[in-house]
């Protein structure tokens, strides 16, 4: 774990991505300090270039489009963070009773985990929400959550198989531990590395899918996130009469939590993944496959 | 060739789940949609249309199942029920009218996309380490995970708007007689282009990091090794012999993204004002069409499932080792 971390911080990337979501975050948090107006309140005239008193300009309705960037990162962030780590518990679960119970309960878990994932998720999730009508932050958690857990739980129920048979579990077997202890304890911490990948990956769908519901209109329209933001946007046509800014604002921020998770992940996948690193290490490692591969052959 | 029983079940099971869901979602929810719908059709709600929506939702005093079993002979015979928006005209009618031009959008993004980010991922893992790599790696894990929204937004404001190179709405231009000649194919041509171009990054991104993972183990294979011994040209080696196996992987990744690809089509077919499955479950949702959203859901999954279904032929026929083990 602790090499982990190190190789983390060597990371360019890594720290980049870690650098620009802690800032994005930071930003929600002092949003009170940072922007101290109401983003709601109507401040100037109508669709205004971006100004010194107004710095990211401001909406069809006359609000200040910074105020409304700095206040809107707390839903936007808040529920894809929060929906990020819910497919993953959700996924992880699964994926671990279905890779170490096998048998019936890995086919029926295997057959559910296959058929939610070819299901197209978009039309699925706009189906829930037009049911639901109007969704809050807690409607659209659950419904991005419960249509979006199979990524993860094929990739923890593989790796769950493929460590159930290695002597320690045998041994905790042997030794009578219960099986939610032998899941949650024994096996669970040797898959930290894939959570980690899981939850950054969870977290980037649960923020595009976010967005793409609120801009549809499925969000509450009076909550200031930068999905109703881009909605607002769109529907007073601010790309067709030039404002730029309205529609860049919120955009930006969604595109820069994009970019910080995907740095993030990208490491996340070399760390885990060894094979994917370039440069020394891996011709090294390349090297020592095929050595391996040569002394298999000799022996055989 | 014969695909596994396994994910024919599969498909089996995905498509009873999406007619599960549309079957009891609208009874289940508290306060009928029937009322809102029959408010909606307005003068237009004659005794036949009225029936025909309560039937569908539930609103009937029948037994469950039986309810069921009706629903089950209404889709083996592409009975949809009716839209509400457009009533006279029926669900089936509604989405003919708009499948076509999404299905060429998502196979001219798909066939594009494979192109650039298969070709990009081979390069990228034949050179790894280098600068090229170095560019295009990180870069592509980037444009997965910038929504969709955001990109169309981007390339409508750009292209569209400021420097008006392409059109900002419809499948060709309403001026021309929809026909099989050469002004109304380009105008089609040229209407397609930005949405394609807007569908593809998520593609390619996910296509380069895929194919780049699976080249560099398979260029660890002997009979790579063999191709450069036998003094084969490096574009030789690395086209025929290596990126040829290392493509499998990037199929898998193709079956398992169809559905976000659709879902991605329908931001981008309302960004761009395109004629599409998208604009019409848009329209349809802002309307409460719920009979329209109902069977767009069907529509799409059975989409889905039969695109599933053909790669899993492909792979088929590109894998020997597939092929051997069937024989």
């Amino acid at each position: 774990m602790r090499f982990g971390l190190q190789l983390l911080f060597r990371q360019k990337k890594a720290v980049a991505g870690l650098i620009i979501i802690a800032a994005l975050v930071l930003m929600a948090i002092f949003a009170p300090i940072l922007a101290p107006n109401d983003p709601a309140a109507r401040v100037g005239r109508s669709h205004q270039p971006p100004t010194v008193s107004h710095y990211f300009g401001t909406t069809k309705m006359g609000r200040d489009v910074y105020s409304q960037f700095v206040w809107g990162a707390r839903p936007s962030l808040a529920v894809g963070f929060a929906t990020g780590l819910a497919i993953t518990a959700l996924g992880t679960v699964i994926g671990l009773i279905a890779g170490y119970f096998g048998g019936r309960i890995d086919a029926t878990l295997d057959l559910a985990t296959n058929a939610v994932l070819v299901i197209p998720n978009i039309p699925l999730l706009i189906l829930l929400a037009s049911f639901a009508g109007t969704v809050g932050p807690l409607a659209i958690m659950t419904i991005i959550a419960l249509t979006s857990w199979p990524w993860g739980a094929r990739m923890t129920r593989a790796q769950t198989m493929a460590l159930r048979n290695r002597e320690f579990i045998t041994a905790a077997r042997m030794v009578g531990e219960p099986s939610w202890r032998i899941i949650f304890v024994e096996i669970l911490p040797n898959l930290v590395p894939l959570i980690g990948i899981n939850i950054v990956g969870s977290i980037i769908y649960a923020i595009v899918a976010q967005t793409t519901l609120e801009y549809l209109g499925f969000g509450d329209p009076l909550n200031v996130t930068w999905g109703t933001m881009l909605y607002n946007a769109q529907n007073s046509s601010a790309i067709i009469v030039g404002a730029w800014w309205d529609i860049g604002a919120p955009a930006m921020g969604i595109a820069l939590v994009g970019l910080g998770l995907a740095l993030l992940n990208f490491t996340f996948d070399e760390i885990a993944n060894p094979q994917l690193r370039s440069g020394p290490a891996l011709s090294r490692w390349l090297r020592l496959t095929r050595l391996r591969r040569r002394e298999l052959e000799a022996a055989a | 060739m014969r695909i596994p029983l396994r994910r024919l079940g599969v498909y089996f099971v995905a498509f009873l789940f999406a007619i599960v869901v549309n079957f009891t979602l609208p009874r289940l929810m508290p306060g009928s949609p029937v009322d809102s719908m029959i408010a909606q059709l307005g003068p237009r709600a004659t005794p036949a249309a009225i029936e025909a929506i309560k039937a569908r939702f539930g609103a009937v005093e029948q037994p469950m199942w039986l309810q069921f079993v009706d629903y089950l002979k209404g889709l083996a015979t592409f009975d949809l029920g009716v839209s509400v928006k457009y009533y006279p005209q029926t669900v089936t009618q509604v989405l003919a009218r708009s499948a076509g031009w999404t299905a060429l959008l998502v196979t001219c993004a798909i066939v594009f996309s494979l192109c650039v980010g298969v070709s990009l991922g081979a390069v990228a893992a034949w050179r790894r380490g280098g600068r090229f790599d170095a560019f295009v790696s990180p870069f592509s894990v980037v444009l997965i995970a910038i929504p969709p929204v955001i990109i169309a937004l981007a390339t409508l404001f750009t292209f569209g708007v400021t420097l008006r190179w392409f059109p900002v709405g419809y499948a060709y231009n309403p001026d021309l007689d929809p026909g099989f000649n050469f002004t109304f194919l380009g105008s089609v041509f040229w209407h397609a282009i930005m949405p394609v171009l807007r569908l593809s990054p998520y593609m390619i991104g996910e296509f380069q990091t895929t194919m780049r993972s699976s080249m560099i183990a398979v260029l660890g294979e002997d009979y790579v090794t063999m191709g450069r011994a036998k003094g084969l040209s490096e574009t030789a080696v690395m086209f025929s012999y290596a990126a040829r196996n290392a493509m499998l992987p990037v199929l898998t990744n193709l079956a398992l993204m169809l559905g976000a690809v659709f879902g991605g089509s329908i931001v981008t077919e309302i960004v761009f004002n395109y004629p599409g499955l998208g604009l019409t479950l848009f329209t349809a949702s802002v309307a409460r069409d719920y009979p329209v959203i109902q069977g767009q859901l069907l529509l799409m999954t059975l989409a889905t499932l039969g695109a599933n279904l053909l790669v899993d032929i492909i792979y088929g026929v590109v894998d020997p080792r597939i092929r051997e083990e069937r024989a």
